[in-house]
């Protein structure tokens, strides 16, 4: 029984999402496909949880582990991605009823996207990775489209599907230098090739093209230009599993090719390897996504930019594994679990501040909110802190811990760390400024107000997440040793 | 290695050479004397009516689509099937969840009124 324990939360999600589908075409009464969407997901969670706590040993068969790892990495990306879109369905549970939106379809995708994206986060060959980018994207792409009469759901979800596309061919065409330089399209294939001495200059372009395609998925500045649009016309739950459950499997695979593949004196060389060309994008993104972000108008808008200056912190402690590599890995583990809780909190209490025909998106709506609605706007309030680094929450350790891994490396990355404080710094300015706008402002005559919805689904996502959220603030210990285990296991 | 490529660059070179000598050339020398019916998008056809921006059904997407599936499905037996005995039950097994996922599918399509052609 245990051999399987492994691989048990894959084989449990499709066969949720295939319950679901029958489920929703022929159910007589409207089923609460939510319930069971988030149980699925919950309970392959746990069950990833579990195995990676009793650390039990896997005993999966090799037609299997040459194409998907079986580590503890993977199960702490099960984790990290179960838990982003079971708390999405959640949101989706009250914010698809509430609007009118309510149909199966949109939890049969999320079902199907996580799978994609658990089995993006644990491929250690090409081709699977392949696969699972395209299995996790296209569920993606459709539930950005979901609101089909909106010409801004179905502008983002042009703009995410031809770019996406555009970045999965790029990809493509990486993997194929890459397999003609060292004749092996697995991981470690490719880094036996690269000791074997294959051409330096096909790899590096292929390592460049591969990174490219990946960094779009994690929307780092230049790759960026599709998010604000995408995350803006999805629905608020979609961009909540976007910027959650997508970013993190994206970036797990990155972990896995620059470790496994890229791991090279070579490749990791300051002079012509990944970490200078990783270092730039990282700085880019952390300043453009938060100056970017001062200016706009729009909430999501606004956490569109903050997660692209979010990709650009995880991008640091991505890029400062070519020095202190457990330590920076599972700094970015626990920054991408902390930043799935807080940025759930965030958009789910944007949820819970709108109703139907009344949804709360711009800092005009939230005008004074804060103080006709406490209860509504307190998981916000906790959750912008979170995303702003602010002590005792989940995001101050994360950041805490990627900067620290940076400033172990030492060099460069010192500065680079500094680059991430001023950053953020600015990123302050316009989280406190929406907590401004709900306590200190009072809307404007004759505004139509915003008015909370009630939802048990979207009460019980934001107790979760908020819980989540303090849990890793204050206890930040025992995610992080199972974060270290995972990373030490990794290298070694 | 390329060197036994060289024609094929060769050929493909003289072929782009070519047309666009052709190309440039008719536009350079070529006499032009538009009158309306030259710019007819069909010279001798009967003229356009109405606008060109019609509303068109698309319900052939749907079949598309489906078709692509189950196309995939009949590529993926193929294989299979001429190397059933070497796969044994193992690979038995492996078909039978693929097939189950698209029956599902399949059901699923039905129920929703995919396979209607007139809704």
């Amino acid at each position: 029984m245990s051999s399987w324990i492994h691989v048990a939360p894959l084989v449990l999600l499709v066969g949720g999402g295939l319950f679901i589908m029958l489920a929703d075409v022929f159910a007589k009464e409207r089923p609460e496909l939510a319930t069971v969407t988030s149980v699925a997901l919950g309970v392959s969670g746990c069950v990833s949880l579990a195995a990676l706590v009793s650390g039990v040993a896997p005993q999966t068969p090799a037609f299997l582990t040459s194409y998907l790892a079986v580590d503890k990495m993977a199960l702490f990306f099960d984790v990290v991605i179960c838990t982003g879109a079971a708390l999405s369905t959640l949101l989706a549970g009250g914010y698809l009823r509430e609007h009118g939106y309510e149909r199966g379809e949109f939890y049969v995708l999320t079902l199907f996207s996580a799978f994609g994206a658990m089995v993006l986060a644990r491929s250690v060959d090409l081709l699977s990775l392949f696969v699972g980018l395209e299995t996790m994207s296209l569920g993606v792409y459709a539930l950005v489209a979901f609101r089909r009469a909106s010409a801004r759901a179905v502008e983002g979800a042009m703009k995410y599907f031809l770019l996406g596309s555009f970045a999965a061919a790029i990809l493509l065409f990486g993997s194929a230098l890459l397999y003609a330089a060292t004749g092996h399209t697995d991981y470690a294939g490719i880094a036996e090739g690269i000791a074997a001495g294959a051409d330096p200059r096909l790899v590096l372009a292929g390592m460049l093209l591969v990174v490219v395609g990946l960094t779009f998925k994690v929307s780092a500045v230049p790759f960026h230009m599709w998010t604000p649009d995408a995350y803006e016309g999805a629905m608020t739950p979609a961009t909540t599993f976007m910027s959650v459950a997508v970013k993190a499997a994206a970036f797990a695979v990155f972990l896995r090719v620059l470790v496994v593949a890229f791991g090279d004196p070579m490749s990791m060389s300051e002079a012509s390897g990944w970490p200078p060309a990783l270092a730039a994008l990282a700085a880019l993104s952390m300043v453009y996504g938060n100056f970017a972000a001062v200016s706009q108008q729009n909430i999501k808008r606004m956490l569109a930019y903050s997660s692209i200056a979010h990709a650009g912190y995880v991008l640091v402690g991505v890029v400062a594994v070519f020095r202190v590599g457990d330590e920076a890995i599972s700094a970015v583990l626990f920054y991408l679990l902390a930043y799935t809780v807080s940025n759930a909190l965030a958009l789910g209490s944007l949820i819970l501040m709108g109703s139907k025909g009344r949804e709360a998106v711009s800092y005009d709506d939230l005008r004074g909110v804060g103080r006709r609605h406490p209860m509504a706007a307190l998981p916000f309030v906790i959750g912008v802190l979170s995303l702003m680094g602010f002590p005792p929450t989940a995001g101050f350790f994360g950041k805490y811990y990627v900067f620290n891994a940076a400033v172990h490396s030492g060099g460069g990355m010192v500065w680079l760390a500094l680059l991430g404080v001023l950053s953020s710094a600015v990123g302050a300015y316009y989280y406190l400024r929406v907590i401004v706008v709900m306590f200190m402002k009072e809307p404007e005559k004759g505004q139509v107000l915003a008015v909370p919805m009630r939802s048990g689904y979207v009460v019980t996502a934001l107790s979760i997440a908020g819980l989540a959220v303090m849990e890793l603030g204050l206890m930040p210990g025992w995610f992080l040793d199972l974060a270290v285990q995972a990373a030490q296991q990794l290298v070694a | 290695m390329l060197s036994v490529y060289l024609p094929v660059f060769l050929l493909l070179a003289v072929a782009a050479l070519v047309a666009i000598l052709m190309f440039t050339l008719t536009s350079v020398l070529g006499p032009k004397k538009p009158t309306p019916e030259k710019l007819l998008p069909y010279e001798s056809g009967s003229n356009t009516t109405g606008a060109s921006h019609l509303r068109l059904s698309v319900k052939f997407y749907l079949t598309a689509i489906l078709f692509v599936v189950f196309d995939i499905e009949a590529v993926f037996l193929y294989p299979w099937g001429s190397m059933f005995r070497e796969l044994g039950w193992f690979g038995f097994v492996e078909m039978l969840g693929f097939l189950t996922i698209l029956a599902v599918t399949l059901v699923y399509a039905w129920k929703k009124g995919a396979l209607e052609w007139e809704t």
